[in-house]
């Protein structure tokens, strides 16, 4: 232990730096300056730690196996408290403080007109920490401590700016139901505990699968439901919009791009490691099923909403879906399409939504009603407003075609492979959900982005400088993971893949050589051949250029045409019958506003949205409602298909 | 006798959950959420449980092969769930008061600004 810059350090070190951080705030935070520096040092101290760990756990395939106060397991009994590190681990880690670094950046200028920003600072660290704790622990209990702070902090982000319309009522529901899931989730540990006597996440993983009984199956119920309400997924996903919606635009980045991650990561560990049930089909129904679920019902819900930040937080639900979908197919180019995914979604996200906090910071609505014709003032900003809905609606080449096209192809291969018809249903849910991505992003550009400017933004600037700063991040990632598809894959989610592949090596870094073989028998997962076919074969290079050339025949055309856009819209020209004209004053101009644009769709499907509208009531008593049915229908799966 | 420990527990965790499903005063959601902790808390005292045990105090010479005593682990976990716990209802109740200043009202049906 002499070696302090050893790398099986740096776990330990990236978690403790952002707690260090978040209480040397509290105690010098009153100096500006100092409390910039203090938050940032953190954060990237974490980040460089999760970076350098890419060469020995990605590259290298080790498992990095810590125990604290290197208290080692006795007597075949893990008695002290670990971290493991392996490649699934790092990917989220480092997913997670990427998104963290960048959005600490952001908040340093958007921010700066708040009260109480040392608070603000001490509650985003907590909650760095709290999720990088989380997906590097290796123990079941501290998984959960880790699942409470998260929580708090983040529930206290989304009250922040307490004045904000529901800022409080959202909170407040995160709250209550964030809260049952953690009580689920302590229920559950606890009676895995009076199962196996151990709380170690690697022994009971090898002690688990082969002692299934009643409790066991109702402790897994427990633990998914407590996981589903962290990563939101139906029926959860009120939550995630409201906190969305109410929380300041870096703290939305968070939530989606990093606490849902968590939730994910939590289903991930419980279904392949802990339970290593995912072999069954009926397991793989049930995520994909809840998946396909979350990822329609949330794209419809998205069509219907007039506020661009809760917009976002219904997509974001979407994606997850995408993500959990991919995840159930239990196929290596499934799983690392699906991680891949994550990844995009973190990114595309999180840009989408510091564009969203941008406009919010400069014109102080997110109102897609009230806003329109931005670009003229925010170029910038609408330009990576743009890469970012590029990639969320799957255009090649960036990241989000690569990662659902290695999606549709993984659910296709499954439908092939499995004979099962209904895979392919699910590849068409995946489609016609990204078709319907695309639609709503069309809307949310013409009724921010484009259009006539109302008078009353007519002073708006472009936001500053290190605002743009932290979305440029984000955007050049959305380029780099959809231009180099095959490096993300070959340093990123194939070893991820891999290493959910070999439950049994998780087990053995932790606990010895040959000790899962002892210790599950019969139950020893066959050691699965991963291959990774000729997944997402295409070349972006090609279409890259293919879209060079769209926007130069667009950009010649809209410059060298005759045709005057404003004229068409705004003069009183004498041929009225095709103004944009709806009712009212002929005077007051008109703009086609976000919710009209798509009026044909709408009204054919105007009793599915009002079904919906109603049934998403605002009600705390109906979420949660949903949280317990859902707990009682899981319940009632694992009872009866195991 | 530790088997009604159990059934006790998991009724205190389902009449939590009733209370929050059923109840529409936002002070009686966090008395939900505190009984339905309680339940848990309750269960992994019960499951550390050993009939007969000792308090598990010993130090690094008394501990034998005859020593008999109940689980430590959770009566450890139990004390983290109990801070925890308390963090919830002194977080829940401020959110309340705040709340109450800006609706004026501590009705389920009529905090639901943000719906559909």
């Amino acid at each position: 232990m002499s070696n302090f810059m050893n790398y099986i350090h740096f776990p330990i070190y990236s978690v403790m730096v952002l707690f260090l951080g978040a209480f040397l705030i509290v105690v010098l935070g009153k100096n500006k300056t100092l409390r910039s520096i203090i938050a940032v040092l953190s954060v990237s101290i974490s980040l460089a730690c999760m970076i350098a760990l890419i060469k020995p756990v990605m590259v290298n395939g080790e498992v990095i196996a810590y125990w604290m106060g290197n208290r080692v397991p006795a007597g075949g009994y893990a008695i002290g408290i670990a971290m493991e590190v392996d490649a699934l681990s790092l990917f989220f880690g480092l997913l997670i403080s990427t998104a963290v670094f960048v959005s600490t950046i952001y908040s340093i200028q958007y921010m700066a007109h708040d009260e109480n920003i040392p608070q603000y600072y001490t509650l985003l660290l907590m909650l760095a920490g709290g999720v990088m704790g989380l997906v590097l622990s290796g123990d079941i209990f501290n998984m959960f401590i880790m699942v409470e702070i998260l929580t708090f902090a983040a529930v206290a982000l989304t009250a922040f700016r307490n004045r904000v319309f529901g800022a409080l009522e959202a909170a407040f529901k995160y709250l209550v139901v964030g809260c049952m899931g953690s009580t689920c989730i302590l229920a559950g540990t606890i009676m895995l505990y009076a199962n196996a006597h151990t709380l170690n996440f690697a022994q009971l993983s090898a002690i688990i699968p082969g002692n299934m009984n009643t409790s066991t199956k109702i402790a897994f119920a427990l633990l998914f439901v407590g996981f589903s309400t962290k990563a939101f997924i139906v029926p959860f996903h009120p939550l995630a919009a409201d906190a969305h919606g109410a929380a300041p635009a870096s703290i939305s980045v968070l939530i989606s791009g990093v606490l849902t991650k968590s939730g994910i990561y939590g289903i991930i560990r419980l279904t392949y490691f802990l339970f290593q049930t995912m072999g069954l089909s009926t397991f793989q129904f049930l995520l994909v099923f809840i998946g396909c679920v979350s990822m329609f019902l949330c794209v419809t819900m998205a069509l219907a909403q007039h506020d661009f930040k809760r917009l976002l937080a219904f997509h974001s639900i979407s994606q997850i879906g995408y993500v959990l979908t991919a995840v159930g197919l239990f196929t290596a180019v499934g799983f690392s399409s699906g991680i891949y995914h994550a990844l995009n979604h973190t990114l595309f996200k999180g840009l989408l939504f510091l564009a969203a906090g941008a406009v919010l910071h400069e014109t102080g609505t997110t109102n897609l009603d009230e806003l329109g014709g931005l670009s003229k003032k925010m170029p910038h900003t609408t330009v990576l407003f743009l890469i970012g809905a590029f990639s969320i609606s799957g255009i090649p080449p960036f990241n989000g075609f690569a990662s659902k096209w290695m999606i549709y192809q993984a659910c296709y291969q499954k439908a092939v492979e499995s004979g099962n018809i209904g895979y392919v249903l699910v590849t068409v849910i995946c489609l016609v959900t990204s078709v319907l991505t695309l639609a709503s992003f069309v809307k949310v550009s013409q009724s921010v982005f484009f259009g006539r400017l109302p008078e009353k933004y007519e002073n708006v600037k472009e936001v500053s400088f290190g605002m743009r700063l932290a979305m440029g991040i984000f955007a050049l990632l959305c380029v780099l993971t959809g231009l180099f598809p095959d490096l993300v894959g070959k340093y990123l989610t194939q070893p991820a893949a891999t290493a959910a592949f070999n439950a049994s090596s998780y087990i053995d870094a932790m606990l010895g050589e040959g000790y899962a073989a002892s210790a599950m028998g019969p139950f020893l997962p066959a050691a699965q051949n991963v291959v990774f076919y000729e997944a997402g074969v295409w070349s972006p290079m090609s279409w890259l250029l293919i879209m060079c050339i769209v926007l130069l025949a667009i950009t010649i055309v809209a410059v060298t045409s005759k045709y005057d856009r404003v004229s068409a819209v705004s003069s009183g020209e004498a041929d009225a019958k095709h103004a944009l004209f709806f009712s009212g004053e002929e005077a007051v101009y008109s703009q086609v506003g976000g919710s009209d644009l798509f009026w044909g769709f709408k009204h054919n499907w105007r009793h599915y949205f009002s079904f919906m509208h109603d049934l998403h009531s605002g009600i705390l008593n109906d979420y949660a409602l949903w949280a317990v049915v859902d707990l009682a229908l899981v319940m009632l799966f694992m009872l009866i298909v195991l | 006798m530790i088997t009604f420990n159990y059934i006790a527990s998991f009724f205190l965790i389902a009449l939590g959950f009733y209370t929050i499903i059923t109840k529409f005063n936002l002070v009686k959601a966090v008395i939900g959420l505190s009984i339905a902790d309680y339940g848990v808390n309750l269960l992994i005292i019960s499951i550390g449980y050993v009939p007969g045990g000792t308090a598990p105090i010993f130090t690094q010479g008394e501990i034998t092969q005859l020593s008999y005593f109940v689980d430590p682990i959770p009566q450890a976990l139990t004390l983290t769930s109990i801070v925890i716990g308390a963090c919830v209802t002194a977080m829940s109740m401020s959110l309340v008061m705040k709340l109450h200043e800006s609706y004026g009202t501590l009705d389920t049906r009529e905090i639901r600004r943000l719906h559909g």
